[in-house]
């Protein structure tokens, strides 16, 4: 049965060959003469300014990992809040434990000076 | 009663000796050769004890006592002595009186711990020769590389770091080889029996196809010729003695080759007597070699302790070939040689180490003419280059001729090529003397002669050799008692193994093939 | 009996950090950090000692608290506090804040009794990743000297990729018996008689690598010498022990359940990792100076000896297994705690030639040392010859005779580098008087009783280790 599609896969096969091929040999036989202009990123005809690697402040990076902690705090609560009437009382306490857990790390967090900007 | 203190005894003296040492060295001297004295005091009291009765316990046990340990893997704490054992426990501790004697002004350094050492090594030789538990043994036999390890490290001379790392790897390694030939023989004991022990009355009467036995034979039969040295295995030994302080040296030639040789005969030949004698010719190849390649190497050498260190390489082979002889005689012999030599390396050793203490030279080429200065010394090393080449009337003859006699009966060949040995004896013995203590002082020596000290450590050595070489029956009746039992209860006790397997002829035929090497020869 | 109570010493362990990080918000405070610590690891120890008669409750499907587990609690939480201990002067002459330590050292012993108690590949992953995120921390503590951040950064990308390959060759598995809960994998594979499938011994390799990063062990090893070196003393015992200890609990549990030691492919590839690791290990300390990277291959090599024990996987082996690994916490916690608390501020006592002369300025600590190197070299009368023998004796068991050679040999050659050590002691001083003696630094009390006590237990195990052993017999039979 499989036979039947024997051809597909010859095509597809010699298609794909067939680009490699076209494409390594325009790489390999194409003249190279790269000038400063030739070499610049493109940027849509404006002349790049400085360098790409941006320094960044390290707070964002506090930032952006409590972002990402109460960020997945929502994603864990969600499923449990759906659910909420089904999972009944135990449900509440463990989502309970969880948000205090979350918390007392928030806490620690304030404290330590990770919330202020200065 | 608990055979406890014969271990109990000298590790409490050590530690006192140790403690005592904080304050004052000499407190630490006289509380470890108070131990010691102590111990060989109650040894030859046991001594006689086993005289008035000799025929003691079943099995032959003189004494026995035996407690749980590890329960989970049959390990118990089993003691128990025999005349080979108490014969072994004499040497010990005498020499370890001797060897604290020897250290009583050449060592200055760290006092009270150097005698805990000695009195470790003979605790742990003591624990080696009573042991009847392999894992206690094996234990025992570990813990004796411990003290001797830091007796060389510490005390010894110029090159003691690399020659006390060798002796330990290298004993270590033995020590390793022989832990996993008593598991091997524990496991085949537990497939056969479902019993997991380690106890040696259990595991003597292992039956065991001929194989396994003697592939278990061979990792004994290395450990201990490690100890010994039997000559591949032997190049630790010359490196350790003329390194080791002079009671290093004592406590290694006089002690720690004599628990390979005990080795041997308390494991390898009664319970493998079939391996045993397929193994024989090579070992006894072995005991040939090592006499002759010892003798000829203690003439090449230009120090004066390597030398004697490689005398008891060639005496070592006497005993080898005794024990694999394996008749009545030679093994006899092989006792009375390990005792013999005990003696007289000890006293050789002693007698470096003082000549080393006065001149502060081992050169054989830089002494001579030293007759004139020490006579009483040079008496001393005459007496004992006698009694090292084997002259009748001192111990070593007793034991040689022995050995030479029961050997004799089993390999014609080999026998006349050993006692070329002692004529080789002969050769370094005298040329020793000649070296020391014979022609010019060309070395210009002006040193004191052997204090009152140094003389009594030599005198009682000398009343040793004298006595065991004009009168051994004692020791002769003590060994031969217990190597009868020994054989007799291995033999016995593969019977009952042997018996319920099998039918009654399979029980026969296992008998007919435990019979003893060469016991029954003429 | 509530299943509940049951997770008790878990919760216990979960709470510490927490109350920890809570009291650091509000008052910073070394000495309290440390206590809370203390109580907190002592706390489910007491408890352990109402709980470890009752039958285990399957608290299924994540987490199983039997004998085997509070054992296992029981040793890593003690473990722990001896670490606490000798953090304490550690961290007194060290800049910065030092509260946070214990937060996350207590974590990752959290992480560690999951691990223990873990029934399932979910608790294992999670326990696993609580552990490998303390430790990142932990490794890194020091953040202002390169070679702490270099270990740091190491350990962080190689743990991070096995956590990768473990949890591919979780999924594997799953793929293949359809559960990732090991009791029912049991039943599954019981049910199973053709050979296993490509996707379960793929799944059983992608474990053993995520597991032998843990352990350290050859071909995963490479990350430990640099981390041993450059992570803080204390963290670098933690490693060696409470770390590679849960990891080998769970190896042993997940091996008696998930049928990873039943096939010989999965036992000869284990049979190849432990003899590399054991050789590899031996021999390349032989070559070190710097007593923690020594270590870090001794370590290697030890793992290599456990390896051979967990391969004989009979009852004997499983014994042997947590012997030896009793012993080996004792032993290394002592060696490291020794090298703890001899550095001072000026230079850390982690150079082979700082032990030089030691015997006869501090002979209590280099007797203590020097027992700690014959422990770990198997020298009779100490509890790591009681371990290698065990090993030895499991080996043998099960016929694996050419295992029990390789040890034997290796170990002949570790020999070797713990006598280095050892006769270093013993020499005489340098007479050099213009270099300052190093490792001189005073025992403060604590420092001085835990290693005591460290040191008599090792005779003690060594001498008479049978209450010892019916203590893991016992609990190792609630595994089975």
């Amino acid at each position: 049965m499989s036979d039947a599609y024997l051809p597909i896969l010859l095509i597809f096969g010699v298609s794909a060959l067939n680009a490699v091929f076209m494409v390594a040999l325009s790489h390999i036989l194409n003249p190279r003469r790269p000038t400063p202009q030739k070499a610049m990123p493109y940027e849509s005809g404006m002349i790049p300014l400085g360098d790409t690697r941006a320094r960044f402040s390290v707070k964002f990076y506090l930032v952006a990992i409590s972002f990402i902690v109460f960020d997945l705090e929502a994603v864990f609560l969600i499923p449990w809040a759906v659910e909420m009437r089904a999972l009944g009382w135990s449900g509440f306490v463990a989502a309970s434990i969880f948000v205090a857990v979350l918390t007392a790390g928030l806490v620690y967090e304030w404290k330590k000076g990770g919330l202020d900007w200065d | 009663m608990s055979l406890a203190w014969i271990l109990l005894l000298p590790f409490a003296g050590g530690l006192a000796a140790w403690i005592a040492g904080r304050w004052s060295d000499l407190w630490a001297r006289w509380i470890a050769l108070g131990t010691a004295l102590l111990h060989l005091l109650l040894l030859l009291v046991t001594w006689g004890v086993f005289f008035t009765r000799v025929a003691p316990a079943p099995g032959g046990w003189l004494m026995a006592s035996k407690q749980p340990w590890i329960p989970q893997l049959g390990i118990s704490f089993h003691l128990a002595v025999d005349g080979i054992s108490l014969l072994m426990l004499l040497l010990a501790s005498f020499l370890t009186v001797l060897a604290v004697l020897t250290s009583w002004t050449s060592i200055t350094r760290s006092v009270g711990f150097y005698h805990f050492n000695l009195l470790l090594i003979l605790t742990a030789l003591s624990g080696v020769f009573i042991a009847f538990d392999l894992f206690l043994f094996f234990a025992f036999w570990e813990i004796s590389l411990l003290p001797l390890y830091f007796l060389i490290g510490i005390w010894g001379y110029e090159n003691r770091v690399y020659a006390t790392t060798k002796f330990f790897i290298i004993t270590q390694g033995s020590g390793l080889l022989m832990l996993v030939a008593i598991l091997g023989l524990v496991v085949v004991h537990w497939q056969s029996t479902g019993v997991l022990t380690f106890d040696y009355l259990d595991l003597v009467g292992t039956v065991m196809s001929d194989t396994k036995a003697f592939w278990l034979m061979l990792g004994f039969f290395i450990a201990f010729a490690v100890k010994l040295p039997v000559v591949p295995f032997h190049t630790w030994l010359p490196d350790a003695h003329t390194q080791a302080p002079t009671a290093g040296s004592v406590a290694l030639a006089g002690l720690v080759l004599k628990i390979g040789a005990y080795g041997m005969l308390r494991f390898v030949v009664p319970m493998f007597p079939q391996a045993v004698a397929d193994f024989t010719l090579t070992a006894m190849i072995l005991a040939v070699v090592g006499i002759l390649y010892g003798a000829l190497l203690a003439l090449g050498q230009t120090d004066l302790k390597r030398m004697v260190a490689y005398t008891s390489i060639s005496h070592m082979g006497f005993v080898l070939l005794g024990i694999f002889a394996g008749n009545e005689l030679a093994l006899q012999g092989a006792v009375i040689i390990m005792l013999s030599h005990g003696f007289s390396a000890a006293a050789l050793f002693i007698m470096v180490g003082d000549l080393q203490h006065r001149t502060h030279t081992r050169e054989l080429g830089r002494f001579g003419g030293l007759w004139a200065v020490m006579p009483r010394m040079g008496g001393v090393g005459l007496f004992f280059a006698m009694a090292s080449l084997g002259l009748p009337g001192l111990a070593s003859f007793v034991g040689e001729f022995l050995v030479l006699l029961g050997a004799f009966q089993v390999n014609m060949p080999l026998t006349v090529l050993a006692s070329v040995g002692l004529v080789a004896a002969t050769v370094y013995s005298l040329w020793m003397m000649q070296k020391v203590y014979y022609g010019a002082n060309t070395g210009d020596w002006q040193v004191d002669d052997t204090s009152g000290r140094e003389m009594t450590v030599m005198a009682s050595l000398i009343g040793a050799t004298l006595w065991l070489g004009l009168y051994p029956q004692p020791v002769l009746t003590t060994s031969g008692h217990a190597l009868a039992e020994m054989k007799k209860f291995a033999a016995e006790a593969r019977a009952t193994a042997a018996r319920p397997e099998g039918t009654g002829s399979a029980a026969s035929g296992a008998v007919a093939a435990t019979s003893p090497v060469g016991g029954e020869r003429p | 009996m509530n299943p509940f109570s049951a997770l008790t010493p878990i919760v216990l362990l979960g709470l510490t950090p927490l109350v920890l990080m809570l009291v650091i918000s509000f008052h910073r405070s070394h000495r309290l950090a440390v206590v809370i610590s203390l109580v907190g690891m002592a706390l489910p120890l007491a408890l352990l000692a109402g709980t470890a008669t009752s039958a285990a409750p399957p608290l299924a499907p994540l987490l199983i608290i039997d004998g085997y587990a509070l054992f296992y609690i029981g040793l890593l939480s003690t473990a722990t506090m001896v670490v606490v201990v000798l953090s304490y002067g550690f961290l007194e002459r060290v800049p910065g804040n030092r509260e946070e330590f214990y937060l996350l050292l207590t974590l990752a012993t959290f992480g560690c009794a999951v691990l223990t108690a873990s029934n399932h590949f979910i608790s294992f992953f999670l326990g696993l990743e609580i552990l490998s995120v303390s430790l990142y921390g932990l490794v890194a503590y020091l953040r202002t000297t390169r070679t702490a951040l270099e270990s740091g950064i190491k350990y962080l990308i190689l743990a991070a990729a096995s956590a990768a390959f473990l949890l591919f060759g979780m999924a594997l598995i799953y793929a293949d018996l359809g559960t990732m809960d090991f009791t029912a994998m049991t039943s599954v594979l019981a049910a199973k008689t053709r050979e296993p499938s490509v996707l379960l011994l793929g799944g059983f390799g992608m474990v053993i690598i995520g597991a032998g990063f843990k352990l350290a062990v050859v071909p995963f090893h490479m990350w430990a010498p640099d981390v041993y070196q450059g992570a803080p003393t204390p963290v670098t015992a933690y490693l060696t022990t409470v770390s590679k200890g849960a990891m080998v609990a769970l190896l042993l549990r997940y091996g008696q359940y998930g049928g990873l030691l039943d096939y010989d492919s999965v036992a000869s590839v284990l049979a190849v990792i432990a003899v590399l690791s054991m050789f590899l290990g031996n021999l390349l300390a032989l070559l070190q100076d710097n007593l923690k990277r020594l270590l870090a291959y001794s370590s290697i090599a030890h793992l290599g000896y456990l390896l051979v024990a967990v391969i004989a996987a009979s009852r004997e082996g499983s014994h042997a297994v947590t012997f030896y690994l009793v012993a080996y916490f004792i032993t290394s916690l002592g060696i490291f705690g020794i090298i703890t608390a001899l550095s001072d501020e000026r230079k850390e006592a982690d150079e082979i030639s700082d032990y030089r002369g030691l015997f006869w300025r501090r002979p209590w600590v280099s007797g203590a040392l020097s027992l700690m190197l014959f422990s770990l070299a198997g020298i009779p009368l100490t509890a790591g010859f009681v371990g290698k023998f065990y090993v030895l004796t499991a080996g043998v068991l099960s016929d694996l005779w050419a295992l029990v050679i390789l040890l034997v040999v290796s170990s002949v050659i570790g020999l070797y580098y713990y006598l280095r050590i050892i006769i270093t002691m013993y020499l005489s001083a340098p007479e050099d008087p213009s270099s300052p003696l190093s490792a001189t630094r005073r025992f403060s009390l604590p420092e001085g009783l835990v290693l005591a006590g460290l040191t008599v237990l090792l005779i003690w195990f060594g001498i008479y280790p049978a209450p010892l052993l019916s203590a893991i017999q016992a609990a190792v039979g609630s595994l089975a």
